[in-house]
């Protein structure tokens, strides 16, 4: 191993070293074994949400945006929160696998695979609302700088142009992440597979021999490449937040909102790991290669943290709404608390400020119960906060005659059941098809005297 | 290249080749989804005279949509009428025109017209006939009828009402005319103070001091635009004085709500307050002039405060204010306050304006205004129709089976006649219960001619070919002679067009003209003849037994709330209801459309425990009817209204079965005329619940400087805005230090310097617009200009439920104070549109370059380029940006409607926004004329289509770079001000500061 390689194992990591090369591999090729009932039941119905989101949107291309709850001048709504949402969920994937990485947080090998793989599906989930709902979906590509006749570029002072550029690449290296992260061991696993499972497997794996040069580079590169992901955590969601913050509504227009933006995405999608792996590592049998104790336990300590600085842009938001004088921003943020909104006000405080604050205990830490239960309101609160950021605050700008409430249908809540079906029925055929926890990296911690016996 | 393939099977020009093929084919076939169908260009097979492809041919003819007889500019393109404009010639609207009388063009391409000509059939429907035997039915009836013939039209316009009288008069026939909303107790009591059997005219203009006593001038009553234009001149701010404004009456209508005073006198108490402030008024001149002291000695200050509720200093000081004002002007007679005693009031007033020596000064008789029947004569015609004496009836622009009171039997006497025949363009109530149909053509198109009143003589003439299979009703009244024979032999004109060239003959020759033809040409060009009014007539008072009467109102029913009703300002007496433009058009004082409403006051709202939408059943002695309350702090506690002019059962798609008809909780007609104030209802809530169609979001400014106003003093001293508030002590001075100041203007200026580059820093026009809020009265003329214009579409009530109206331009209404129980609001109306921010919010956020600045400072909008993010209108702050939700423009305008669009811009798709543009169109139109005449534009040439139509010229707009426009003129008034200053988004519009009088403040 080089210099680079992945973190060796520290004092924490003592639970993993009752294991063997050899059990970590059939442990892990032993997920992808012939799906079971519940796994089919549990595919189907992604999958039927997906068909619901298309049936929606093929009615929303064929009349227009009109079935949707739009009620000016709430412009945007139920899609815009939901494309947030999803684009906030991705990163906690590329915060554990590549952050944590070059920080050296052993912890992360058991889970990064797995959030990994949400990172990519949430943004290719999110890639999809920009184009859903635009008043003319099938000219999305004019938001594209692309050569044409008319001479015309789109225009980089709109926030909206970062964003394709942001999501673009962030789609871009995430994936690029994921699958090269997934050489080594979709190669182990192309060695005890067959038919034309193994044919993608040899794709997927481009000829990994595992020979020490393989290794060299393979170790190298991932570390540029984590370097490469590294600054997109932040950047991607400092982006998405300007898409309000460059704006003058009041209630967006704030100077705080990248780095509160960042860190309710590392929220969310923390909440959303935790509410994947729960239920997964049982359904696979890996329980004990995700402990609560050391996982678990580590992975509460981050939602408390970023919780906690989101309970500070809260207030903050706050103060400086009152601080200011401004009239405008102090009516956007008391009708927040106390307007027709309130009670999406307060879900998103509730869920997200204050329910994170359990998280100070360990044994709320490591009960699964509790945080599976926590993690479910971190997704709500998380989602209200768009809501209540997106609609409240569009809701009451500048002209009171303008002021109306949204009234959302069945045509918001199909592209909302939609976009999870789409999500789950991508994380579901990764969770069956390959690797859902990274082998080598575990291999790697298991101390030496136990490496005999298993495939390299 | 096959052998290269053997090589590399893709070299980097063929990749390129094949990307660049395949991502353009894919574009294409992606693009061709957005273009609905080809649609085919034919040219004239024989190039029309007058018709140039892409260039408007005016005509000039004249609005018959309601009596005042205004004359209009029809815009006409390839043969088609496209807008209605006010004829600047024309003395009634001199240019302008109302929200009704644009919508004219709604009614001529209504979908719900009837077609040709229709006879009963054996299953109860309609058959379609042909006009030759639609003529030899009525001929062959007529000949049986003999003198059992009647006839009801509405009232008379001109040559076709002489013709209409002369050919029933012939068949020994009677005729009835009815007009919902006549002036019978105008007329009444003018014979009986005056001697005069008339109505005046008056002008607004002139007076210094204004009371109506529930009459609403400004929408309904009388000739609304020349009053509107009046009371612009009047009560506008000019610098000088200001006309105060009382209104007394229960309810505010639109006259109301621009009142400097709402005194809420009892329901059918004005004339006690009338006749007491003449009996003031009287006093202070000291000796009697005019003989009246006696009759008017009963009416103290202490006994009218007794009857209408206010009190005695209130009167005192308001016949102190209206005797301090000369001239001044009481006007009365509105259906708002037509109880069983109206004549009363009428004569209260008459006295009043006598007393105080307006009569002959903005009162004017002799003005010959065209008076109907009055309702005696229709009740009468309806006992015979009764009574089987009647075997023919002919109705001719008229619908008294919507028109009056389901309790007054019309209807079911009317369906016993053996033959009812109806000239109606639509099929309407009346008409749904004829036997044949006779449509005629549309005021559009035919010849005929108004007489408004002395001295005006407006003409109309056809500006297109009909729409449908239709005549002239003048030519199947002498088609029917030619038939018939006998009796109407004498009928001998051989079209109706040669008929009316010779009565015009005739006026030529009475008028002295000698060049009749050259006569003829000259009306036709400038659509009428109009000569000075005759000299207003010597007026004495003519008191029979010189005596006064009060009455103290009764109503009927034991309800404990008086029933009022009133015209809608857009619908009329219903007659809109067909008109989308009118239906979507919100009322100007509810800003609901659609459907009818309740208007309860916030304290009988709480008594009853109502809000806004809970569905009340009101039930008088007549009937009862269900509509949802609207708390409306404009009405008395012991009061509610609903407006007439909905719940109609026929009358096309657009007006049936929305709302509910007023009319039905009201008795028969007593007199001459339906007296709408006589009921008292029962009010029941009922539990259901219907969301009001409002496009009203809050109604309160909450302090940000929307809709400002200073008091007349600041105003005449030439305060702005700010300095008034200082000066009063309500403003908050400049927390920034002068450094701050300092660089705020840097930062602003520099701002500014950047948008002096490329093309910008070249010679371009700057369009710019003024609104004076102290003319504007709210009346939304404007927004029907703009409809019609811009080829808005309208969206129906179940978009507007959800907020998604098109109205580019809009009213807004907020109230101001009257937070106090029992403390009326006032309000504040300000049009809102695009403003044109020179540092527009909506430009950078576009990802796409749709919304993009223009270099003479529009804010442009690419229909063709927009994707419909929708980030524009999030950033808009005055939110005037509408984005197409469904495809509006495929459901808008359903056949032959769609023949009103505007050839000049686009019909935008669904998935775009749009918004004001100034009118580009015009603008751009404008700049080819000046260029293809190698001349600058000049100011006043054109403007925009609000600004045209607004009755009270409140509107300005032009270059402001050229100081000598007016509107760069109007915009350095010390009023002005710009909406949201703060944000430094450097608006084009500039709203010139209402001016309150101590009442209102």
């Amino acid at each position: 191993m080089s210099a680079a390689a992945p973190p060796h194992p520290t004092a924490h990591a003592g639970h993993l070293i009752t294991q063997t090369h050899a059990d970590v591999t059939r442990d892990v090729v032993g997920t992808l074994s012939p799906p079971t009932r519940g796994y089919v039941l549990l595919l189907l119905g992604a999958v039927s949400l997906f068909l619901l989101g298309i049936v929606t949107f093929l009615v929303l291309v064929k009349d227009g945006l009109g079935h949707a709850g739009y009620q000016p001048p709430i412009f945007w709504s139920v899609y815009i929160t939901t494309f947030v949402f999803w684009v906030g969920i991705g990163h906690a994937g590329t915060l554990i696998s590549a952050i944590l990485f070059l920080f050296r947080s052993p912890w992360r090998t058991a889970v990064y695979r797995s959030t990994e793989a949400m990172t990519v599906f949430a943004v290719m989930t999110a890639g999809l609302f920009p184009i859903i709902h635009i008043g003319r979906q099938w000219i999305f590509y004019w938001l594209l700088p692309y050569p044409n006749s008319r001479f015309l570029w789109p225009n980089f002072k709109s926030p909206l142009i970062w964003d394709v550029f942001a999501i673009a690449t962030y789609l871009t290296v995430s994936t690029t992440f994921l699958v090269f992260g997934l050489v080594p061991d979709v190669a182990a696993v192309r060695d005890k597979a067959s038919g034309w499972r193994k044919t993608i497997y040899q794709a997927v794996s481009v000829g990994w021999k595992g020979t020490d040069n393989q290794w060299r580079h393979y170790s190298r590169a991932y570390l540029y490449l984590a370097a490469l992901a590294t600054p997109l955590v932040l950047s991607v969601h400092s982006v998405v937040s300007w898409d309000f913050a460059v704006s003058i509504v009041p209630g967006w227009h704030g100077t705080i909102f990248a780095p509160y933006f960042v860190a309710g995405a590392i929220y969310s999608g923390i909440g959303m790991v935790i509410t994947l792996i729960i239920p997964l590592r049982r359904a696979l049998r890996i329980e004990h290669m995700i402990t609560a104790d050391y996982h678990f336990d580590n992975l509460g300590k981050l939602t408390l943290l970023t919780g906690s600085i989101l309970f500070y842009a809260y207030g903050m938001e706050y103060f400086v709404a009152w601080y200011s004088g401004n009239i405008f921003e102090q009516t956007t943020f008391y009708r927040r608390a106390f307007g027709p909104y309130w009670w999406a006000g307060w879900t998103m405080i509730i869920c997200n400020a204050f329910v994170s604050q359990l998280l100070w205990f360990r044994k709320v830490r490591t009960n699964l119960t509790s945080l599976f239960v926590i993690s479910i309101f971190i997704n709500i609160g998380m989602w209200f906060e768009r809501f209540v950021i997106i609609v409240s605050s569009l809701s009451n700008d500048y002209i009171p005659w303008a002021w109306d409430q949204l009234n959302p249908t069945w045509a918001d809540w199909g592209i909302l059941a939609g976009s999870f079906g789409w999500f789950g029925m991508w994380f579901l055929l990764f969770a069956k098809n390959f690797p859902i926890v990274a082998i080598q990296e575990i291999k790697e911690m298991i101390p030496m005297p136990r490496k005999r016996g298993g495939h390299h | 290249m096959p052998d290269d393939s053997q090589h590399s099977t893709v070299d980097r020009r063929r990749f390129l080749t094949v990307l660049g093929v395949s991502a353009g084919g894919g574009a294409m076939a992606l693009s061709g989804c957005s273009t609905d169908r080809v649609q085919k260009l034919v040219p004239y097979l024989v190039q029309s005279e007058d018709q140039v492809p892409g260039v408007a041919t005016w005509y000039a003819s004249t609005c018959t949509e309601c009596t005042a007889g205004c004359g209009v500019h029809v815009r006409t393109r390839e043969g088609r009428a496209v807008k209605l404009e006010g004829n600047p010639e024309h003395p009634v609207n001199q240019g302008k025109l109302c929200s009704r009388g644009q919508a004219a063009l709604q009614g001529l391409y209504n979908p719900g017209r009837i077609k040709a000509p229709m006879a009963r059939s054996a299953d109860g429907g309609f058959a379609e006939i042909t006009w030759d035997d639609a003529i030899a039915r009525l001929a062959g009836k007529l000949g049986e009828a003999g003198n059992r013939l009647s006839v009801i039209s509405g009232a008379p316009r001109g040559t076709f009402s002489d013709l209409l009288a002369e050919w029933t008069t012939a068949l020994g026939g009677r005729l009835v005319r009815h007009e919902s909303f006549d002036h019978e107790p105008v007329r009444a009591a003018n014979r009986q103070v005056f001697g005069l059997d008339q109505v005046p005219a008056h002008d607004f203009g002139k007076a210094k001091y204004i009371i109506s006593f529930g009459a609403d001038f400004l929408e309904s009553w009388g000739s609304p635009i020349e009053n509107q234009r009046g009371f612009a001149q009047a009560h506008g701010f000019t610098g000088g004085d200001v006309a105060k404004f009382v209104y007394a009456a229960p309810r505010r209508d639109l006259t109301g709500l621009n009142a400097d005073e709402w005194v809420p006198i009892k329901p059918g108490s004005e004339a006690a307050l009338a006749l007491a402030m003449a009996n003031l008024l009287l006093g202070r001149q000291g000796e009697d002039r005019v003989g009246l002291t006696a009759a008017l000695a009963s009416f103290t200050p202490a006994m009218a405060a007794r009857e209408t509720g206010l009190s005695a200093q209130t009167i005192e000081r308001l016949a102190g204010e209206f005797a301090a004002a000369r001239p001044s002007v009481a006007v009365a007679g509105g259906v708002g306050s037509q109880h069983a005693a109206s004549t009363e009031v009428c004569a209260a007033v008459n006295v009043l304006n006598f007393v105080a020596g307006n009569i002959g000064q903005t009162v004017r008789f002799g003005a010959d205004l065209p008076t109907a029947d009055g309702h005696a004569e229709l009740a009468r015609l309806s006992q015979a129709m009764d009574a089987g004496e009647i075997a023919v009836v002919l109705v001719h622009d008229a619908n008294p089976a919507y028109t009056l009171p389901k309790s007054s039997g019309f209807a079911a006497r009317f369906a016993k006649v053996g033959f009812k025949v109806s000239t109606s363009l639509y099929l309407d109530e009346t008409a749904s219960l004829c036997d044949l149909l006779l449509p005629q053509h549309h005021a559009l198109e035919r010849w005929d001619d108004a007489r408004p009143r002395a001295g005006v003589h407006g003409l109309m003439q056809p500006v297109m070919e009909p729409v449908f299979n239709t005549l002239p009703a003048g030519e199947i009244l002498l088609r029917v002679s030619r038939k018939a024979a006998g009796a109407l032999a004498r009928f001998t004109a051989p079209t109706w067009d040669e008929h009316l060239k010779t009565r015009w003959r005739a006026l030529a020759a009475e008028l002295g003209e000698a060049d009749a033809a050259g006569f003829w040409h000259a009306a036709v060009q400038r659509g009428g003849v109009y000569r000075d009014p005759p000299a207003p007539p010597e007026v004495g008072l003519a008191l029979a037994d010189g005596r006064l009467s009060y009455t103290r109102p009764t109503f009927e029913g034991d309800g404990s709330f008086t029933f009022l009703t009133y015209p809608h300002p857009m619908l009329h007496d219903g007659r809109g209801a067909n008109k989308p433009w009118l239906m979507e058009n919100a009322d100007p004082v509810t800003k609901i459309t659609w459907h009818s409403w309740v208007e309860v006051s916030p304290g009988a709202a709480r008594t009853l425990d109502v809000r806004d939408g809970e569905m009340v059943e009101l039930r008088s002695p007549y009937g009862a009817v269900e509509a949802p309350v609207y708390v409306y702090p404009g009405i008395r506690d012991d009061a509610v209204a609903i407006p007439l002019g909905f719940g109609h059962t026929a009358y096309g798609h657009f007006a049936q079965g929305r709302g509910v008809n007023a009319l039905d909780l009201l008795g028969a007609p007593r007199g001459d005329f339906v007296p709408y104030l006589s009921t008292r209802v029962s009010v029941r809530k009922t539990g259901a619940y219907r969301k009001l169609a409002s496009v009203a979001g809050v109604p309160r400014q909450l302090g940000r400087g929307i809709a400002e106003a200073i008091s007349l003093e600041a105003a005449k001293k030439g305060l702005t805005v700010q300095q008034a508030y200082l000066e009063e002590g309500r403003g908050k001075h400049e927390v920034n230090t002068e450094l701050e100041l300092e660089a705020l203007r840097g930062w602003s200026e520099a701002q500014r310097r950047a948008t002096e580059h490329g093309d910008y820093a070249k010679e371009h026009p700057q369009w710019g617009m003024s609104i004076d809020l102290a003319k504007c009265t709210g009346c939304s003329a404007c927004v029907t200009a703009c409809y019609a214009e811009n080829n808005i579409p309208t969206v129906g009530e179940s978009e507007v439920l959800r907020g998604r109206e098109m109205t580019w331009l809009r009213i807004e209404r907020y109230w101001e104070d009257g937070e106090a129980p029992g403390a009326a609001p006032a309000a504040r109306f300000v049009p809102m549109l695009c403003q044109h921010c020179g540092n527009a919010p909506c430009e950078p956020v576009c990802p796409v370059y749709a919304a993009y600045h223009t270099p003479d400072g529009l804010n442009g909008q690419v229909y063709n380029r927009c994707v419909g993010t929708r980030y524009c209108a999030n950033n808009c702050p005055y939110k005037v940006r509408y984005f197409n939700w469904y495809k509006y423009n495929e459901q808008a305008w359903p056949e032959p409607l769609h023949l009103q669009l505007n050839p000049d811009v686009t019909v935008r798709a669904r998935g775009v926004m749009e918004k004001c543009t100034f009118c580009i169109q015009r603008i751009r139109d404008t700049q080819n004329h000046a260029r293809l005449e190698d001349r600058p534009i000049r100011d006043g040439e054109f403007t925009t289509a609000c600004a045209q139509a607004c009755p009270s010229d409140a509107i300005v707009f032009g270059n402001v770079k050229d100081g000598a426009a007016r509107v760069a003129r109007v915009k350095q008034d010390s009023r002005g001000y710009h909406v949201l200053e703060d944000l430094n988004v450097r608006p084009a519009v500039t709203y010139l500061a209402k001016v309150l009088l101590a009442a209102e403040a």
